[in-house]
């Protein structure tokens, strides 16, 4: 029963956290106490590791937890971590997609380049953590918060009222689908432009980047 | 529990603790072995007084770093602190999953993979794993909450991800020889065609730089020479994290003598080795440890350059991987591409 | 393994980056919403090429990829150059041409 499970280890973490919140010297003590709980709890119920659910689920938990602390942390060096997590969570979903190349391209593109930059700016600008997160006014803030909460409302209803029932198995599919030589195949034959247009736009953002980013020579 | 994921597990957690003992035996002896050689070169001994020729000095070494004093100074930012060093040393290690350092053999009716992880892109999982490792360094630098670190640790992660480049683009020419991301396959056709270094040799050097500046070692190491910034970006460690860095340098070291022999010198491959009418396990055994001296001679290459070339500037390393570097590796897969058209390898 | 599940993940995602985006005042942090974003879109892309095994969904993941690399390393030029004269990253504070 990989639900249950899940929402156990969730209860665990929060216990951390609070102990965390309440007594943050004992570091330790809190960290063994999660230690324990979780290790508790799978021996339990070990079977639940095998199924997809609690996998997928566990992931998925992670993935919005991190996104969530990208945008609430108030220093951005570890607003960059945080959202490191993520696109490494989103990278294993890639993987249990079967999209093999694109997770493997997810880490060498976004965690291992468009985040070494933002680390880059982040030390070149030399930014520290914002004393008392300072947000948008509020106003903005809780219109914002109001309306991201309906927009996900909106999302699961679409989401949820979906008609044809779309089941996942292992096994099911195509061993080669996902596959670097598939990818290479269409790009370079059905969306040949498109590519060609896009190397046309990094070659644009690169001169873009080098003379905006360049310190005016007297 | 599934049968077949239960023997998979074992498989690969024995795999994983062999190759895990065997790295770290042989950074603790890359330490010996740097020491020796090096004092070889200068005309001169090395450490031989701890033990027979001074084989447990890496042992003594050991000892001494663990009862070193471990200071924290109270100005950095230690969550992250105490993260860098992983984050440098664990892709280093992880590497090493998608090598294959022999064939598969036959071991009681189960065919077992000289290989941790026989995944079909292996080679981007290379690419990726070392696109993490600028992490560890670029967060040690910041992390550290001085000048001189921070410094250190941007001018350092610059050299790694300058140099990124050059070494995936001489990587395109062995793919596109072998026509597969997957590194068995890259060996397999190394051994049926010769090995990529005969026909791919500026391809192989400019592989052999970018590894020398991605590992940090001379003639690229300005980050963490002696005499500028201090120690770079590992100013503000000491003790066991300090060698934690040192360690991993070595690692990185292995890591990248493993790949330039996988990817160029064949592998595991023995040429001839079919002539001699081994049994399958003696074979096998023959041919890792074929493996074990080429990575050997790769990593006495590191040593011997590291006292024969002087050390890059700066300002010098960066226009050497983007202005002459790069190019040279975009020439390299347009020859290569010519060649592999043509069907003369 | 309903295929729904990850749309919910990445509809999560998707309102999580866009509600950073119109809260906070550090220009990175929305670069770096704005990524969070993008990847929920490629997640949902990747989940329907999976669900109608039709490898046009990853083709167009890969394109979104190189968008949010130029996109970022743009905007951060722009954010660099921004602070070289305000000495600040706070876009409340580039405010000359607000009425």
């Amino acid at each position: 029963m990989p639900v249950p499970l899940l929402v156990e280890l969730i209860f665990v973490l929060v216990i951390f956290a609070v102990v965390q919140a309440y007594a943050p010297e004992r570091t330790l003590l809190a960290g063994t106490v999660l230690g324990a709980g979780a290790a508790a709890l799978l021996a339990v119920n070990y079977q639940a590791l095998l199924s997809l659910e609690f996998w997928v689920g566990l992931i998925g938990f992670v993935a919005i937890l991190s996104a969530l602390l990208v945008v609430i942390h108030p220093n951005p060096m570890v607003s960059i971590l945080f959202l490191i997590v993520n696109l490494f969570c989103i990278a294993l979903f890639y993987l249990i997609l079967q999209a093999q190349f694109l997770a493997a391209i997810q880490i060498i593109i976004y965690a291992g380049a468009i985040m070494v930059l933002f680390v880059f700016v982040v030390m070149l600008l030399n930014l520290k953590a914002e004393v008392g997160l300072r947000l948008t006014a509020a106003p903005q803030r809780w219109g914002a918060i109001l309306l991201g909460t309906a927009f996900v409302a909106l999302l699961f209803h679409a989401i949820r009222g979906r008609l044809d029932e779309a089941y996942i198995e292992a096994g099911m599919f195509d061993s080669a689908f996902g596959a670097a030589r598939g990818l290479g195949g269409l790009l370079f034959s059905k969306y040949l432009f498109a590519f060609e247009a896009a190397s046309l736009l990094l070659i644009a953002a690169m001169i873009g980047a080098v003379v905006l980013a360049k310190r005016k020579v007297r | 529990m599934d049968r077949i994921v239960a023997q998979v597990l074992v498989e690969s957690a024995v795999k994983i603790a062999l190759f895990f003992f065997v790295i770290l035996t042989a950074v603790a002896y890359m330490t010996l072995v740097e020491r020796r050689v090096s004092a070889w070169i200068q005309d001169r001994l090395g450490p031989n007084r701890v033990g027979p020729f001074g084989l447990l000095q890496p042992l003594a070494d050991g000892i001494k770093f663990l009862f070193k004093e471990e200071i924290t100074p109270p100005h950095v930012y230690r969550p992250v602190y105490l993260l860098a060093p992983l984050l440098i040393f664990v892709p280093a290690l992880v590497t090493f999953s998608v090598i294959p350092i022999g064939p598969a053999v036959e071991l009681h009716g189960h065919r077992v993979r000289l290989q941790i992880a026989d995944v079909d892109n292996g080679v981007l999982v290379i690419l990726a794993l070392s696109a993490m490792g600028v992490y560890g360094v670029a967060l040690a630098g910041w992390s550290s909450n001085s000048k001189y670190s921070l410094m250190g640790g941007l001018r350092s992660s610059a050299q790694l991800i300058s140099y990124e480049l050059a070494m995936g683009l001489s990587i395109v020419g062995v793919l596109m020889a072998a026509g597969s991301l997957r590194l068995n396959d890259i060996v397999e056709r190394q051994a049926e065609h010769g090995w990529n270094i005969l026909w791919q040799l500026p391809g192989f050097l400019i592989f052999l730089t970018a590894a020398f500046a991605e590992t940090n070692r001379l003639p690229f190491d300005l980050p963490e020479a002696e005499a500028e910034l201090v120690a770079g970006y590992h100013t503000e460690y000491s003790g066991l994290r300090f060698s934690m860095f040192y360690m991993a340098e070595y690692v990185n070291m292995i890591t990248a003598s493993a790949l330039a022999t996988t990817l160029y010198c064949g592998g595991y491959h023995v040429p001839g080795l079919h002539l001699l009418g081994l049994p399958p396990l003696a074979a096998a055994l023959v041919q890792v440890l074929a493996f074990c001296l080429k990575v050997g001679f790769f990593l006495f290459v590191y040593v011997w350059v590291r006292w024969t070339l002087p050390r890059f500037r700066y300002d010098q390393l960066m226009n050497l991987g983007w202005k002459m570097l790069l190019p040279a590796a975009l020439l390299h897969v347009m020859w290569v591409s010519f060649i592999v058209l043509m069907d003369w390898s | 393994m309903r295929i729904e599940f990850f749309l919910l993940i990445a509809a999560l995602l998707f309102a999580i980056g866009c509600v950073g985006v119109l809260i906070r005042r550090n220009a990175i942090v929305i670069l770096m919403c704005i990524e969070l974003m993008l990847n929920a879109v490629n997640l949902t892309f990747v989940a329907f090429a999976h669900e109608n095994q039709s490898m046009t969904g990853q083709v167009f993941v890969f394109f979104v990829m190189t968008v949010a690399a130029a996109e970022a390393a743009v905007g951060l030029a722009i954010v660099i150059a921004l602070f070289r004269r305000r000495l600040t990253t706070d876009v409340e504070d580039a405010s000359l041409m607000r009425w």
